[in-house]
């Protein structure tokens, strides 16, 4: 099912061309498809499969799937392998930010462009930025630089801070930390938890507790988005102390298991299901018709959107790595998270962000969006390309 | 004791003929597999020495290599020295960590023992991790190999990298070789057998096994600076200690104390776990599964399960031809 | 930062302490009767939390948390029969090896039985509030893991101790053999304590599901410090798990008061001390 090709069903029978021939584009896909991001690399691949079958059908596109395992090393033989073995055009994919980091040296070397569908890490799309090098999903910085300024202009004037001690947790509370100060406000208070191994944030609530601050900031993902959510509720510290952050704290792929504990948090994020608009509405619907009503996440959201782009790029008539990784660059269109483009001076995507509170919708839980803010677009930060 | 039988030899030979075939046929991701299983299997062998024939079963074995990979990147991208020196710096550097986590550690036994490594591998791990002047998780790039152009190689082609590799296994084999039937390895087979007995006979507990504890560190640290090569790249992920449980499992799929049997043991479960992947993303399950069989029937992994049958034919027909000569009287 | 803040800090340690006391003692009293650590512990308590998850979902949190340690007792049930039972004779390696073969296999297991996104466990609404406590208020629902801990420590300390078959288990964990000859039936012990010890741990799953996460992996993340635990406190002995279970849950609520960064290493540390010093422990069930 992985390493021998799958030719996504795209392609229509009648123009028959189950042959790899020299028109196919060949799509390298490195997913963690074990590990603890399984459900991520899963949530991925499903956004970039409607993709292709939405935008790529008539196109010969040919995907081979490699597992990164999250695991830098492992990550580094299995694109060696995509890129000098099976000889792709295109690789896609990428969700921890190690890996994007492993790979970039030898992804620029090769000249084989590189569709990042998560890995956040600022580097990427800055001082290590290349011109193979493009993503598709955000910047650990992109998404809290506005969030500042919107919680200032809610009345919020001291802010206690807590992320994973890691590079992503702190350039998440960076970003937010630098826009909130300069509107006028104050981080009074950050602590970095150790990533991954904390499972009880008690000690950490309490501190925040007594900092008095105003309200909290944080960054987490995952299952431990999941139990500071849960925590924080049962501390019942959401009525003296709201709590806000990155919306990766209440994403729509895991929110269910925080139950009522993620009512009232209020976060920003590139996308939710609930965003409003024709195009959103369509994306939701047919994913949801796929996966047992399950609404998409911003993590599928990524991978339909490169999906997208790879189709406008070979419809282009962009087919070998440096027509792809060109024409990538300068791609635009309007997707579920309303109009999107790349930037030429970074490789990373431009997108409008959203703040949205998690309410409740009878027994379910749904994202209810605050404000629309701004696009957001990366400055340059070190990258020269 | 360890004796290298001629089987043993055998094996060895077979290997490094298999290695060097597949070596010269296999395509790009073949050779990246033979390197991966190379380089692992100096880490078991290394593991071998300390578990196999010293009973110290340690979960500390691939953070020390990650210990090796680390000092090797350092070297070379922060002092800017020359790969060769690096290398064997940071097998000496291993070597001392690993002297004295087997110090350390000597009084315990059985778990406890296990525990303490466990510690000290989680310790160097959360370092790593925690230090920004490290890379810390987002690791180091910009590592690059050793420079044998003088010998007219040039080790970043992949298959001249790969036989490099088996190179320095078969002299880490032949140096562990040495270790065992020196009087330092011949005292360590003791210790494990009776350590009481050992004390009775005036040996040096500690020192036996935190000397070999830091000859195995030697080869870790050579091992880890060679997969620092491989990949070009190094994470904080290479401390994890699942790597340890690993290679612990390993020298149990292949045959703890034979030497030979851990070294097939890797080949075996590299090849088994891209095997395995291509069909499902559930490889832990059917891992799991076989680890259970081969612990069930016997735990003498591969190699060592074909040396304990053909040992028992062996018996058998000493018995029989004994029987025939006996037969008259 | 005044007393009502230190106050929740030591509840919060106490709180960590209980449930790592949970998950420990069924694994020590194992050991130390059985000689025989069982690395899949983690995998049970997984697995506890799963089903616990489960089950609630249909029938609500307290037919979870009733329906858990069960179905991990008899998943204990089948493992002892097919697996522990044949590894008796073979050395401690052996067992220890299979128990991390059985890590892998329940991992994938629950991955596939459950998928891989995380599952939810609310906290029932008895349970969900706080109590006040002078100037602070601390989750009730934490009480009742804190609780559970403490039943399940003065439970098993009376059956040790008071009990005809706990005075069996003390004598079989002093010396097997010799318990045999007198005429007590160590191998029906050892099934008893095996699945008492799976239900232990399958009653900490369920217990913690609302407070931390469901998801796959959260069996080898607890792995670790269980191990160490018990490790710390001494194998095979009751007081062993309790001063464990004390000193991790103490060491790291307050390293992550004042130190975050090292919280982390600060553990392995003491462990590494706490070996040097006492290579088996504390307070172990044998002798040093």
């Amino acid at each position: 099912m992985k390493k021998t090709a799958i030719a996504a069903a795209i392609t229509l029978s009648a123009l028959n061309i189950s042959v790899a021939s020299a028109e196919t584009v060949k799509v390298g896909m490195l997913l963690p498809y074990s590990g603890v991001y399984a459900a991520l690399g899963n949530e991925i691949e499903a956004g970039f499969d409607l993709g292709l079958k939405e935008f790529g059908a008539g196109l010969d596109i040919e995907i081979v799937k490699e597992d990164s395992e999250a695991d830098p090393g492992k990550a580094l033989a299995k694109a060696r392998k995509l890129v000098l073995q099976d000889k792709v055009d295109v690789m896609s994919g990428i969700v921890s930010s190690a890996v994007a980091g492993a790979l970039r040296d030898f992804v620029h070397g090769a000249k084989v462009p590189l569709m990042i569908t998560n890995a956040g890490n600022d580097s990427v799309t800055g001082a290590s930025c290349s011109p193979y090098i493009s993503r598709f999903s955000f910047s650990n910085s992109q998404i809290n630089r506005p969030m500042g300024q919107w919680m200032y202009d809610q009345g919020i004037r001291k802010v206690f801070a807590m992320a994973p001690d890691y590079t992503a947790g702190h350039e998440m509370i960076d970003s937010f930390k630098q826009t909130f100060e300069a509107a006028g406000g104050q981080v009074i208070g950050t602590e970095y938890t150790p990533f991954r191994k904390t499972k009880d944030f008690g000690p950490y609530l309490a501190k925040a507790k007594t900092s008095g601050a105003d309200a909290v900031f944080t960054f987490y993902a995952g299952g431990e988005a999941i139990s500071f959510v849960k925590q924080y509720d049962s501390f019942g510290l959401k009525a003296d102390l709201p709590l806000y952050g990155s919306g990766f704290l209440t994403s729509p792929l895991y929110v269910k298991a925080e139950g009522s504990a993620a009512v009232g948090v209020k976060t920003v994020l590139h996308y939710v299901p609930t965003i409003d608009s024709e195009v959103n509405n369509k994306f939701v619907q047919e994913f949801q018709a796929l996966h047992e009503g399950r609404a998409p996440s911003e993590f599928a959201v990524a991978g339909y959107d490169a999906a997208h782009a790879l189709a406008l790029a070979i419809k282009g008539g962009a087919n070998d790595r440096a027509s792809i990784a060109s024409s990538i660059s300068k791609v635009s269109f309007t997707g579920p998270r309303g109009a999107v483009e790349i930037d030429p001076a970074t490789n990373n995507i431009v997108q409008p962000l959203y703040v949205y509170e998690t309410v409740a919708n009878g027994e379910a839980l749904t994202q209810k969006v605050l404000a629309q803010l701004p696009t957001e677009r990366d400055p340059a930060s070190g990258c020269s390309m | 004791m360890f004796y290298q039988t001629s089987l043993r030899s055998f094996t060895l030979i077979l290997f490094a003929l298999g290695s060097i075939y597949a070596a010269f046929t296999a395509e790009y991701f073949g050779l990246e597999i033979l390197t991966e299983i190379l380089i692992l299997a100096m880490v078991v062998l290394a593991l071998d020495l300390v578990a196999g024939f010293g009973g110290m079963v340690s979960l500390c074995h691939g953070a020390l290599a990650g210990v090796g990979a680390y000092s090797f990147a350092v070297l070379g991208t922060k002092f800017g020295l020359d790969p060769f020196i690096s290398m064997l710096i940071a097998a000496l550097v291993t070597g001392v960590i690993s002297w004295i986590i087997g110090a350390v550690c000597s009084k315990t036994h059985g778990i406890y023992f296990i525990m303490a490594t466990l510690a000290f591998g989680q310790m160097a791990y959360s370092f790593v991790f925690e230090s920004s002047y490290l890379g810390g998780d987002n690791g180091m790039a910009g590592i690059s190999r050793l420079d044998m152009s003088a010998l007219g190689i040039d080790l970043f082609d992949a298959r001249q990298f790969a036989l490099l590799c088996l190179a320095v296994l078969i002299i880490a084999y032949l140096f562990s070789w040495r270790i065992l039937t020196s009087g330092l390895g011949r005292s360590l087979v003791g210790l494990m057998h009776n350590e009481k007995r050992s004390r009775a006979l005036g040996q040096n507990i500690v020192q036996i096994k935190a000397h070999v504890f830091a000859l195995s560190g030697l080869i870790l640290g050579i091992a880890g600076a060679l997969s620092a090569q491989h990949i070009m790249f190094i994470s904080p992920n290479l401390l994890a200690w699942t790597h340890s449980g690993e290679a612990l499992v390993i020298v149990i799929l292949g045959g703890l104390g034979t030497l030979i049997g851990p070294i097939i043991g890797a080949a075996a479960f590299v090849l088994l776990k891209h095997e395995i992947s291509n069909y499902t993303d559930h490889w832990h399950l059917v891992v799991g599964a076989i680890l259970i069989i081969v612990v069930m029937s016997g735990a003498r992994g591969i190699y060592g399960e074909i040396e304990n049958r053909l040992a028992q034919k062996r018996r058998k027909s000493l018995v029989a031809s004994d029987v025939e000569l006996n037969k008259d009287r | 930062m005044d007393l009502g803040f230190w106050i929740l800090q030591l509840l919060n340690a106490l709180q960590l302490s209980m449930l790592l006391f949970l998950l420990s003692v069924g694994l020590t009293v194992i050991f130390g009767l059985m000689h025989f650590v069982n690395l899949a512990h983690g995998a049970l308590y997984a697995f506890g939390a799963y089903v616990a998850a489960s089950v609630a979902s249909a029938m609500g949190y307290w037919a979870g948390v009733l329906v858990a340690p069960f179905a991990v007792a008899v998943l204990g049930l089948v493992l002892y029969q097919f697996l522990i039972k044949r590894m008796r004779s073979s050395g401690p390696m052996a067992q220890v090896l299979v128990t991390f073969g059985l890590i892998f296999a329940l991992l994938d297991i629950t991955r596939i039985v459950w998928g891989d996104l995380a599952l939810a466990l609310d906290v029932p609404e008895l349970l969900s509030g706080r109590i006040a406590i002078g100037s602070v208020e601390y989750p009730v629902y934490r009480f009742f893991v804190m609780a559970v801990g403490l039943t399940a420590l003065v439970v098993l300390h009376l059956t040790l101790t008071k009990t005809q078959i706990g005075a069996m288990i003390r004598a079989g964990v002093d010396n097997d053999k010799m318990a045999a000859c007198l005429g007590i039936n160590v191998e029906r012990l050892f099934f008893i304590v095996f699945c008492v010890g799976c239900a232990l741990a399958g009653v900490a799953g369920a217990v913690a599901a609302p407070l931390l996460s469901v998801v796959p992996e959260m069996g080898l993340d607890i792995l670790i410090p269980t191990l160490i635990v018990i490790v710390i406190g001494g194998l095979g002995s009751l007081k062993g798990a309790i001063a464990g279970s004390l000193i991790y849950g103490f060491v790291q609520t307050f390293g992550a008061v004042f130190a975050p960064q090292l919280a982390s290493v600060m553990i392995y540390v003491l462990l590494a001390g706490v070996l040097v010093t006492r290579p088996s422990g504390l307070f172990p069930a044998k002798g040093g």
